[in-house]
């Protein structure tokens, strides 16, 4: 080879390296880019997993914050008010005999409604907050109580883990939710003060565990001290017989 | 000189191998998209983004880790590994070598048996798909096929190391 080859030839190996890593580069920053965005909004604008400061002037201020959510006929003369925590074992049991029986008798037929406030006792389930606000996420679909069944269902598979946003995802699209409106609600502080002020409400009727259930008819709220169903059935029906009028 | 011998040898016959450029290319776009997954199994970047499939559901499915190791976290070190030697296989000391070959070779192999289990897991088992997991299984077919014409060099005379 001809020293004018040899030349030539180190002239395009420079030229092809110089172009090798341009594009290296190129492939580099915007991969740098990408990932460090996602990585970015996920640390900065993560979602929100634990209780916010509130501060209500008064008790009508929380009563307005504080959003149950209702099945049933909203005009029915029973309430039956559950403060729970998707979390604990007892309101899944709750959410998947009781409530089941609650809804044939009662709901179903118009002589009550059911209303449920968040109550996430966040001092032993980590995840029960964040949990609540995916239940609402999916509300704003219209689909509150399926998604409410679905975590009270799987409560043993995400209740442990350390990331449970995918799996909250994965419920979501099960539903067939819009997983990127469902995505960037949970991944916010989208009803975080609704969930907060729910706890509040909670605390301040004096409710410190959960499940707990409350009926409430003609201006009479009474307290369940057991959560099965035939305890329910009587509160409901003692209230409504000695309701002048009731029937 | 046949088109294998020419990516093996490159331009004029001693130049960077082009096949070594393209793996080198293909695994750092690959390594992104583990990273990307890493990152969210890490619980580092929010929700998962997939247009297409059902990411979410392959993510939290038990078979996303190995043991306690994210498949995300093998595919961020194979990548790696694979852009380190390809990137090594350009520089001019070692663009004969035929272990820096051998190693391409059987590494991208074995990265598309384990991508074929993975992607047979989603088909099967899982019953969902997941966008990145397709994209990386694209990927690393591509970059076993680039380093085909490897073992063009391993069956040279002219190889060192």
């Amino acid at each position: 080879m001809s020293r004018g080859e040899e030349r030539r030839q180190a002239r395009e190996v420079g030229s092809d390296m110089k172009k090798f890593y341009f594009l290296f580069g190129a492939v580099a920053a915007i991969g740098i880019g990408v990932v460090g965005y996602k990585v970015g909004s996920g640390v900065f604008g993560s979602a929100v997993s634990a209780p916010i400061e509130l501060d209500f002037e008064n008790d009508e201020a929380l009563v307005e914050m504080a959003q149950g959510v209702t099945k049933g006929d909203p005009d029915a003369p029973v309430t039956i008010v559950e403060f729970g925590d998707y979390q604990c074992p007892g309101c899944g049991s709750f959410a998947l005999s009781v409530k089941p029986q609650l809804e044939l008798t009662f709901i179903d037929s118009g002589q009550a409604k059911f209303v449920f406030y968040d109550f996430p006792l966040i001092s032993i389930h980590p995840n029960a907050f964040i949990a609540a606000r995916a239940a609402r996420c999916a509300a704003d679909q219209d689909k509150f109580w399926e998604y409410h069944e679905s975590l009270f269902r799987n409560q043993a598979r995400w209740s442990s883990s350390a990331t449970p946003i995918g799996t909250f995802e994965a419920y979501a699209d099960d539903l067939g939710l819009d997983g990127g409106e469902f995505g960037s609600c949970l991944n916010s502080e989208r009803f975080a003060d609704v969930v907060s002020a729910n706890m509040e409400l909670g605390a301040r009727m004096g409710v410190s565990g959960t499940p707990t259930i409350l009926v409430n008819a003609n201006g009479q709220l009474r307290r369940v001290n057991n959560n099965d169903y035939q305890s329910i059935a009587r509160a409901i029906e003692t209230i409504m017989s000695e309701t002048p009028g009731s029937n | 000189m046949s088109d294998a011998e020419r990516s093996v040898a490159g331009p004029g016959g001693s130049g960077p191998a082009t096949n070594r450029m393209v793996i080198t290319l293909l695994s750092l776009v690959g390594f992104f998209v583990a990273l990307y997954l890493w990152a969210h199994n890490a619980g580092l970047t929010g929700p998962i983004v997939c247009g297409i499939g059902d990411c979410a559901t392959v993510q939290s499915s038990e078979y996303a880790t190995i043991g306690p190791v994210p498949v995300s976290a093998i595919g961020v070190v194979g990548y790696l590994a694979l852009i380190l030697l390809a990137f090594l296989g350009l520089q001019p000391a070692h663009r004969e070598s035929k272990i820096i070959g051998g190693l391409l070779l059987a590494g991208s192999a074995g990265a598309v048996v384990f991508s074929a289990y993975l992607t047979y897991l989603e088909a099967a088992v899982i019953q969902a798909w997941c966008q990145y997991c397709v994209v990386s299984a694209i990927l690393i077919t591509l970059i076993f096929l680039a380093s085909l014409p490897e073992a063009v060099r391993l069956k040279g005379p002219r190889g060192n190391s």
